[in-house]
Protein backbone atom coordinates (compact mmCIF):
# COMPACT_ATOMS: atom_id res chain seq x y z
CA UNK A 1 0.00 0.00 0.00
CA UNK A 2 1.11 3.39 -0.40
CA UNK A 3 1.30 6.32 1.55
CA UNK A 4 -1.48 7.61 4.05
CA UNK A 5 -3.67 10.46 3.83
CA UNK A 6 -4.05 12.81 6.60
CA UNK A 7 -6.58 11.97 9.24
CA UNK A 8 -9.07 14.99 8.81
CA UNK A 9 -8.73 16.36 5.14
CA UNK A 10 -11.75 16.11 2.62
CA UNK A 11 -10.51 14.30 -0.76
CA UNK A 12 -12.51 11.96 -3.27
CA UNK A 13 -13.41 9.90 -0.89
CA UNK A 14 -16.03 12.03 -0.36
CA UNK A 15 -17.69 11.65 -3.64
CA UNK A 16 -16.74 7.84 -3.35
CA UNK A 17 -18.80 7.67 -0.06
CA UNK A 18 -22.00 9.58 -1.05
CA UNK A 19 -22.23 7.37 -4.37
CA UNK A 20 -21.53 4.74 -2.46
CA UNK A 21 -24.29 5.08 0.18
CA UNK A 22 -26.68 5.82 -2.47
CA UNK A 23 -25.77 2.79 -4.37
CA UNK A 24 -26.24 0.98 -1.10
CA UNK A 25 -29.48 2.22 -0.76
CA UNK A 26 -31.08 1.08 -4.04
CA UNK A 27 -29.58 -2.46 -3.70
CA UNK A 28 -30.53 -3.01 -0.12
CA UNK A 29 -34.26 -1.45 -0.91
CA UNK A 30 -34.44 -3.40 -4.21
CA UNK A 31 -33.04 -6.85 -2.81
CA UNK A 32 -33.84 -7.04 1.25
CA UNK A 33 -36.41 -3.85 2.46
CA UNK A 34 -39.27 -3.81 -0.16
CA UNK A 35 -39.70 -7.80 -0.92
CA UNK A 36 -39.36 -8.40 2.78
CA UNK A 37 -41.77 -5.92 3.96
CA UNK A 38 -44.10 -6.60 1.09
CA UNK A 39 -43.97 -9.99 2.05
CA UNK A 40 -44.69 -9.48 5.71
CA UNK A 41 -47.49 -7.15 4.84
CA UNK A 42 -48.97 -9.62 2.65
CA UNK A 43 -48.62 -12.26 5.04
CA UNK A 44 -50.09 -10.12 7.75
CA UNK A 45 -53.21 -9.43 5.31
CA UNK A 46 -53.71 -12.94 4.58
CA UNK A 47 -53.45 -13.94 7.98
CA UNK A 48 -56.19 -11.40 8.97
CA UNK A 49 -58.58 -12.45 6.15
CA UNK A 50 -58.08 -16.22 6.97
CA UNK A 51 -59.48 -15.33 11.36
CA UNK A 52 -61.86 -13.20 9.38
CA UNK A 53 -62.70 -16.14 8.12
CA UNK A 54 -62.82 -18.30 9.93
CA UNK A 55 -65.12 -16.52 12.63
CA UNK A 56 -67.79 -16.12 10.09
CA UNK A 57 -67.28 -19.97 9.64
CA UNK A 58 -67.54 -19.78 13.16
CA UNK A 59 -70.90 -17.79 13.33
CA UNK A 60 -72.44 -19.40 10.48
CA UNK A 61 -71.90 -22.80 11.95
CA UNK A 62 -73.41 -21.58 15.68
CA UNK A 63 -76.67 -20.47 13.41
CA UNK A 64 -76.83 -23.62 11.79
CA UNK A 65 -76.25 -25.74 15.55
CA UNK A 66 -79.12 -23.55 16.86
CA UNK A 67 -81.49 -24.33 14.13
CA UNK A 68 -80.78 -27.93 14.20
CA UNK A 69 -80.92 -27.88 17.98
CA UNK A 70 -84.82 -26.20 17.18
CA UNK A 71 -85.50 -28.55 14.58
CA UNK A 72 -84.27 -31.53 16.33
CA UNK A 73 -86.51 -31.02 19.89
CA UNK A 74 -89.51 -29.78 17.63
CA UNK A 75 -89.33 -33.43 15.34
CA UNK A 76 -88.36 -34.92 19.25
CA UNK A 77 -91.81 -32.92 20.41
CA UNK A 78 -94.01 -34.64 17.32
CA UNK A 79 -92.16 -37.57 17.80
CA UNK A 80 -93.49 -38.08 21.15
CA UNK A 81 -96.82 -36.90 19.78
CA UNK A 82 -97.42 -39.29 17.36
CA UNK A 83 -96.25 -41.87 19.76
CA UNK A 84 -98.84 -40.86 21.90
CA UNK A 85 -101.50 -41.01 19.37
CA UNK A 86 -100.63 -44.21 18.31
CA UNK A 87 -101.21 -45.38 21.67
CA UNK A 88 -104.31 -43.85 22.09
CA UNK A 89 -105.58 -45.43 19.21
CA UNK A 90 -104.08 -49.02 19.88
CA UNK A 91 -105.92 -48.46 23.30
CA UNK A 92 -109.35 -47.71 21.98
CA UNK A 93 -108.76 -50.33 19.65
CA UNK A 94 -108.45 -53.10 21.89
CA UNK A 95 -111.29 -51.58 23.96
CA UNK A 96 -113.43 -52.08 20.98
CA UNK A 97 -112.43 -55.78 20.36
CA UNK A 98 -112.82 -56.29 24.18
CA UNK A 99 -116.82 -55.19 23.80
CA UNK A 100 -117.32 -56.64 20.49
CA UNK A 101 -115.70 -60.11 22.07
CA UNK A 102 -118.40 -59.82 24.96
CA UNK A 103 -120.83 -58.99 22.62
CA UNK A 104 -120.59 -62.40 20.22
CA UNK A 105 -119.68 -64.00 23.52
CA UNK A 106 -123.36 -63.06 24.60
CA UNK A 107 -124.71 -63.82 21.40
CA UNK A 108 -123.09 -67.25 21.48
CA UNK A 109 -124.51 -68.07 24.77
CA UNK A 110 -128.16 -66.90 24.16
CA UNK A 111 -128.00 -68.78 20.77
CA UNK A 112 -126.63 -72.11 22.94
CA UNK A 113 -129.52 -71.04 25.12
CA UNK A 114 -132.32 -71.09 22.85
CA UNK A 115 -130.75 -74.05 21.25
CA UNK A 116 -131.00 -76.10 24.70
CA UNK A 117 -134.14 -74.82 25.43
CA UNK A 118 -135.52 -76.05 21.88
CA UNK A 119 -132.99 -79.67 22.01
CA UNK A 120 -135.00 -79.92 25.46
CA UNK A 121 -138.48 -79.55 24.08
CA UNK A 122 -137.53 -81.82 21.86
CA UNK A 123 -136.55 -84.20 23.89
CA UNK A 124 -139.48 -83.97 26.09
CA UNK A 125 -141.99 -84.06 22.62
CA UNK A 126 -139.77 -87.41 21.68
CA UNK A 127 -140.38 -88.78 25.09
CA UNK A 128 -144.25 -88.11 24.99
CA UNK A 129 -144.57 -89.95 22.21
CA UNK A 130 -142.15 -92.80 23.45
CA UNK A 131 -144.58 -92.98 26.74
CA UNK A 132 -147.64 -92.35 24.96
CA UNK A 133 -147.08 -95.50 22.46
CA UNK A 134 -146.03 -97.64 25.58
CA UNK A 135 -149.32 -96.64 27.29
CA UNK A 136 -151.16 -97.83 24.12
CA UNK A 137 -149.12 -100.99 24.02
CA UNK A 138 -150.01 -101.79 27.55
CA UNK A 139 -154.02 -100.74 27.17
CA UNK A 140 -153.96 -102.61 24.24
CA UNK A 141 -152.55 -105.41 26.33
CA UNK A 142 -154.78 -105.04 28.94
CA UNK A 143 -158.07 -104.52 27.15
CA UNK A 144 -157.17 -107.17 24.56
CA UNK A 145 -159.30 -105.95 22.27
CA UNK A 146 -157.87 -103.47 19.51
CA UNK A 147 -159.80 -100.42 19.48
CA UNK A 148 -158.84 -98.11 16.16
CA UNK A 149 -155.27 -97.51 16.82
CA UNK A 150 -156.37 -93.63 15.71
CA UNK A 151 -159.00 -92.73 18.04
CA UNK A 152 -156.75 -94.58 20.77
CA UNK A 153 -154.07 -92.61 19.94
CA UNK A 154 -156.03 -89.35 20.51
CA UNK A 155 -157.61 -90.80 23.96
CA UNK A 156 -153.70 -91.82 24.96
CA UNK A 157 -152.56 -87.79 24.48
CA UNK A 158 -155.04 -85.97 25.53
CA UNK A 159 -154.99 -88.20 28.72
CA UNK A 160 -151.30 -87.04 29.06
CA UNK A 161 -151.77 -83.79 28.55
CA UNK A 162 -154.30 -83.40 30.89
CA UNK A 163 -152.28 -84.86 33.22
CA UNK A 164 -148.82 -85.00 32.73
CA UNK A 165 -148.35 -81.60 31.49
CA UNK A 166 -147.48 -80.27 35.17
CA UNK A 167 -145.52 -83.30 35.55
CA UNK A 168 -143.43 -83.37 32.99
CA UNK A 169 -142.55 -79.52 33.14
CA UNK A 170 -138.98 -79.34 34.59
CA UNK B 1 4.10 4.34 11.56
CA UNK B 2 3.52 5.97 8.49
CA UNK B 3 1.95 9.24 8.98
CA UNK B 4 -0.11 9.81 11.38
CA UNK B 5 -3.41 7.85 11.45
CA UNK B 6 -5.34 8.55 8.14
CA UNK B 7 -6.64 5.96 5.61
CA UNK B 8 -3.79 4.45 3.20
CA UNK B 9 -3.78 5.35 -0.32
CA UNK B 10 -4.43 2.18 -1.88
CA UNK B 11 -4.29 3.35 -5.66
CA UNK B 12 -4.31 7.07 -7.47
CA UNK B 13 -6.25 6.89 -10.85
CA UNK B 14 -4.95 9.85 -13.40
CA UNK B 15 -6.40 12.33 -13.05
CA UNK B 16 -5.46 12.70 -9.13
CA UNK B 17 -8.33 10.47 -7.97
CA UNK B 18 -7.43 9.21 -4.90
CA UNK B 19 -9.22 5.42 -3.46
CA UNK B 20 -8.18 5.46 -0.09
CA UNK B 21 -8.55 2.35 2.61
CA UNK B 22 -12.01 3.77 3.31
CA UNK B 23 -13.66 3.36 -0.32
CA UNK B 24 -12.03 -0.18 -0.25
CA UNK B 25 -13.33 -1.30 2.80
CA UNK B 26 -16.90 0.41 2.14
CA UNK B 27 -16.98 -1.26 -1.41
CA UNK B 28 -16.29 -4.59 0.98
CA UNK B 29 -18.88 -3.81 3.33
CA UNK B 30 -21.63 -3.11 0.15
CA UNK B 31 -20.43 -6.54 -1.20
CA UNK B 32 -21.75 -8.10 1.94
CA UNK B 33 -24.51 -6.88 2.42
CA UNK B 34 -25.41 -7.64 -0.88
CA UNK B 35 -24.45 -11.12 -0.28
CA UNK B 36 -26.35 -10.75 2.57
CA UNK B 37 -29.48 -9.30 1.09
CA UNK B 38 -30.01 -11.41 -1.95
CA UNK B 39 -29.94 -14.32 0.46
CA UNK B 40 -32.14 -13.10 2.80
CA UNK B 41 -35.09 -12.16 0.30
CA UNK B 42 -34.22 -15.49 -1.92
CA UNK B 43 -36.08 -18.12 -0.80
CA UNK B 44 -38.93 -16.96 1.07
CA UNK B 45 -41.46 -19.05 2.68
CA UNK B 46 -45.01 -18.52 4.17
CA UNK B 47 -43.32 -20.48 7.42
CA UNK B 48 -40.61 -19.02 8.07
CA UNK B 49 -37.24 -21.01 8.84
CA UNK B 50 -34.48 -19.42 11.27
CA UNK B 51 -32.76 -17.38 8.92
CA UNK B 52 -36.05 -15.93 7.86
CA UNK B 53 -36.96 -15.01 11.11
CA UNK B 54 -33.96 -12.83 11.87
CA UNK B 55 -34.26 -11.27 8.34
CA UNK B 56 -37.99 -10.47 9.65
CA UNK B 57 -37.24 -9.01 12.81
CA UNK B 58 -34.46 -6.80 11.77
CA UNK B 59 -35.99 -5.68 8.72
CA UNK B 60 -39.76 -5.84 11.03
CA UNK B 61 -37.51 -3.11 14.11
CA UNK B 62 -36.10 -0.93 11.42
CA UNK B 63 -39.34 -0.28 10.16
CA UNK B 64 -41.09 -0.06 13.39
CA UNK B 65 -37.88 2.40 14.52
CA UNK B 66 -38.86 4.83 11.72
CA UNK B 67 -42.77 4.36 12.60
CA UNK B 68 -41.92 5.38 15.97
CA UNK B 69 -39.83 8.33 15.65
CA UNK B 70 -40.98 9.78 12.49
CA UNK B 71 -44.65 8.95 12.66
CA UNK B 72 -46.54 6.75 10.00
CA UNK B 73 -46.95 8.73 7.15
CA UNK B 74 -43.02 8.85 7.01
CA UNK B 75 -43.04 5.23 6.55
CA UNK B 76 -41.25 5.34 3.49
CA UNK B 77 -38.23 6.54 4.78
CA UNK B 78 -37.44 3.31 6.31
CA UNK B 79 -35.36 2.06 3.97
CA UNK B 80 -32.95 4.40 4.12
CA UNK B 81 -32.41 4.71 7.31
CA UNK B 82 -32.15 1.11 7.69
CA UNK B 83 -29.52 1.51 4.83
CA UNK B 84 -27.87 3.76 7.09
CA UNK B 85 -27.90 2.01 10.15
CA UNK B 86 -26.47 -1.35 9.16
CA UNK B 87 -23.69 0.77 6.86
CA UNK B 88 -22.70 2.68 9.47
CA UNK B 89 -23.20 -0.52 12.26
CA UNK B 90 -21.24 -3.01 10.41
CA UNK B 91 -18.69 -0.07 9.63
CA UNK B 92 -18.04 0.65 12.99
CA UNK B 93 -17.55 -2.63 13.67
CA UNK B 94 -15.06 -3.66 10.80
CA UNK B 95 -12.34 -2.41 13.69
CA UNK B 96 -12.63 -6.20 14.99
CA UNK B 97 -11.96 -7.51 11.24
CA UNK B 98 -8.22 -5.64 11.31
CA UNK B 99 -10.30 -3.33 8.65
CA UNK B 100 -9.63 0.34 9.18
CA UNK B 101 -13.68 1.70 9.62
CA UNK B 102 -14.87 3.42 6.70
CA UNK B 103 -16.55 6.19 9.76
CA UNK B 104 -12.94 6.50 10.74
CA UNK B 105 -12.61 8.91 7.34
CA UNK B 106 -14.02 12.53 8.01
CA UNK B 107 -15.19 11.87 3.80
CA UNK B 108 -17.38 8.76 4.71
CA UNK B 109 -19.36 10.91 7.77
CA UNK B 110 -19.16 14.21 6.12
CA UNK B 111 -20.83 12.42 2.99
CA UNK B 112 -23.40 10.84 5.40
CA UNK B 113 -24.26 14.16 7.37
CA UNK B 114 -24.41 15.97 3.92
CA UNK B 115 -26.61 13.47 2.64
CA UNK B 116 -29.03 14.33 6.09
CA UNK B 117 -28.75 17.78 5.27
CA UNK B 118 -29.97 17.72 1.69
CA UNK B 119 -32.81 15.03 2.95
CA UNK B 120 -34.05 17.64 5.58
CA UNK B 121 -33.81 20.32 3.86
CA UNK B 122 -35.28 18.83 0.67
CA UNK B 123 -38.34 17.50 2.05
CA UNK B 124 -38.68 21.11 4.34
CA UNK B 125 -39.49 22.62 1.19
CA UNK B 126 -41.54 19.70 -0.22
CA UNK B 127 -44.11 19.30 2.94
CA UNK B 128 -44.17 22.60 4.27
CA UNK B 129 -43.67 24.96 0.89
CA UNK B 130 -40.64 27.10 0.05
CA UNK B 131 -42.70 30.03 1.41
CA UNK B 132 -43.09 28.74 5.00
CA UNK B 133 -40.12 27.01 5.01
CA UNK B 134 -38.27 30.34 4.46
CA UNK B 135 -39.84 32.43 6.92
CA UNK B 136 -38.93 29.17 9.07
CA UNK B 137 -35.73 31.14 8.96
CA UNK B 138 -37.18 34.70 10.60
CA UNK B 139 -38.66 32.98 13.26
CA UNK B 140 -38.89 33.85 15.97
CA UNK B 141 -37.62 37.17 15.76
CA UNK B 142 -36.32 38.23 12.06
CA UNK B 143 -32.94 39.71 13.20
CA UNK B 144 -32.08 35.29 14.47
CA UNK B 145 -31.87 35.31 11.44
CA UNK B 146 -28.17 34.57 10.95
CA UNK B 147 -28.30 32.56 14.19
CA UNK B 148 -31.26 30.15 12.43
CA UNK B 149 -28.52 30.05 9.30
CA UNK B 150 -25.58 28.61 11.34
CA UNK B 151 -27.62 26.55 13.32
CA UNK B 152 -28.72 24.57 10.23
CA UNK B 153 -25.06 24.54 9.28
CA UNK B 154 -23.99 23.18 12.40
CA UNK B 155 -26.51 20.08 12.08
CA UNK B 156 -24.19 18.03 9.47
CA UNK B 157 -21.11 18.88 10.83
CA UNK B 158 -22.00 18.44 14.17
CA UNK B 159 -22.81 14.53 13.13
CA UNK B 160 -20.40 14.26 10.84
CA UNK B 161 -17.71 15.00 13.55
CA UNK B 162 -19.61 12.56 16.35
CA UNK B 163 -19.34 9.56 14.11
CA UNK B 164 -15.98 10.51 13.30
CA UNK B 165 -14.63 11.30 16.64
CA UNK B 166 -16.21 8.53 18.12
CA UNK B 167 -14.47 5.75 15.95
CA UNK B 168 -11.62 7.43 15.03
CA UNK B 169 -10.88 8.18 18.74
CA UNK B 170 -11.50 4.43 19.20
CA UNK B 171 -9.11 3.72 16.25
CA UNK B 172 -6.18 5.59 17.39
CA UNK B 173 -6.22 4.23 21.04
CA UNK B 174 -6.65 1.06 19.98
CA UNK B 175 -3.47 1.50 17.75
CA UNK B 176 -1.49 3.56 20.74
CA UNK B 177 -2.51 0.33 22.61
CA UNK B 178 -1.32 -2.25 20.52
CA UNK B 179 1.98 -0.72 20.17
CA UNK B 180 2.51 0.07 24.16
CA UNK B 181 1.79 -3.31 24.60
CA UNK B 182 4.72 -4.65 21.88
CA UNK B 183 6.55 -2.17 23.33
CA UNK B 184 5.67 -3.24 26.93
CA UNK B 185 6.47 -6.83 25.76
CA UNK B 186 9.90 -6.35 23.88
CA UNK B 187 11.00 -4.47 26.96
CA UNK B 188 10.42 -7.39 29.13
CA UNK B 189 12.25 -9.77 26.73
CA UNK B 190 9.58 -11.94 25.10
CA UNK B 191 9.99 -12.19 21.02
CA UNK B 192 6.55 -12.58 20.66
CA UNK B 193 4.35 -9.23 21.34
CA UNK B 194 2.41 -11.52 23.38
CA UNK B 195 0.52 -9.10 25.50
CA UNK B 196 -1.48 -8.02 22.60
CA UNK B 197 -3.22 -11.47 22.79
CA UNK B 198 -6.44 -10.60 25.02
CA UNK B 199 -5.89 -7.74 27.06
CA UNK B 200 -7.11 -5.45 23.55
CA UNK B 201 -10.66 -7.87 23.78
CA UNK B 202 -12.23 -5.50 26.67
CA UNK B 203 -11.07 -2.42 24.94
CA UNK B 204 -12.00 -3.52 21.34
CA UNK B 205 -15.72 -4.57 22.81
CA UNK B 206 -16.09 -1.31 24.46
CA UNK B 207 -15.03 0.84 21.18
CA UNK B 208 -15.54 -0.87 18.32
CA UNK B 209 -18.98 -3.19 19.39
CA UNK B 210 -20.35 -0.82 22.16
CA UNK B 211 -19.50 2.87 21.05
CA UNK B 212 -19.78 1.62 17.29
CA UNK B 213 -23.09 0.18 17.44
CA UNK B 214 -24.61 3.18 19.82
CA UNK B 215 -22.98 6.04 17.24
CA UNK B 216 -24.54 3.85 14.24
CA UNK B 217 -28.16 3.99 16.11
CA UNK B 218 -27.20 7.62 17.13
CA UNK B 219 -26.34 9.11 13.62
CA UNK B 220 -29.59 7.36 12.28
CA UNK B 221 -31.85 8.28 14.79
CA UNK B 222 -30.80 11.59 14.74
CA UNK B 223 -31.53 11.68 10.80
CA UNK B 224 -34.89 10.58 11.30
CA UNK B 225 -35.35 13.03 13.82
CA UNK B 226 -34.11 16.21 11.73
CA UNK B 227 -36.05 15.23 9.16
CA UNK B 228 -38.89 14.55 10.78
CA UNK B 229 -38.97 17.83 12.39
CA UNK B 230 -38.14 19.59 9.17
CA UNK B 231 -41.35 17.91 7.69
CA UNK B 232 -44.00 19.03 10.67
Amino acid sequence: MGLKLGLVELNWSFVFQIVNTIILFFILKKLLFKPVSEFMEKRRAEIEGSINEAQAKNEEAEKYKAEYIKKLEASEEEGRQIVKEAAKRAEERANEIIKAAHKEAEEIKQRANLEIERERKKAINALKDDIASIAMLAASKVIEEGIDENKHNTLVRKFIDEVGEARWQN
Amino acid sequence: MNGGFGPYKVIELPGGIVISQTVTVTWFIMLLLTIFAYFASKKFDKVPNKFQNVVEVLVESIYNLTKQTMGEDKINFAPYMGTLLLFIGIANISGLFGLRPPTADVNTTLGLAIMTFVMVHYNAVKSNGIKSYLKGYLEPMPFLLPLNIIGELANPISLAFRLFGNIVGGVIIMVLLYNALGFISSSLGIGIPILQAGIPAVLHIYFDLFAGLLQSFIFTMLTMVFISMAMD
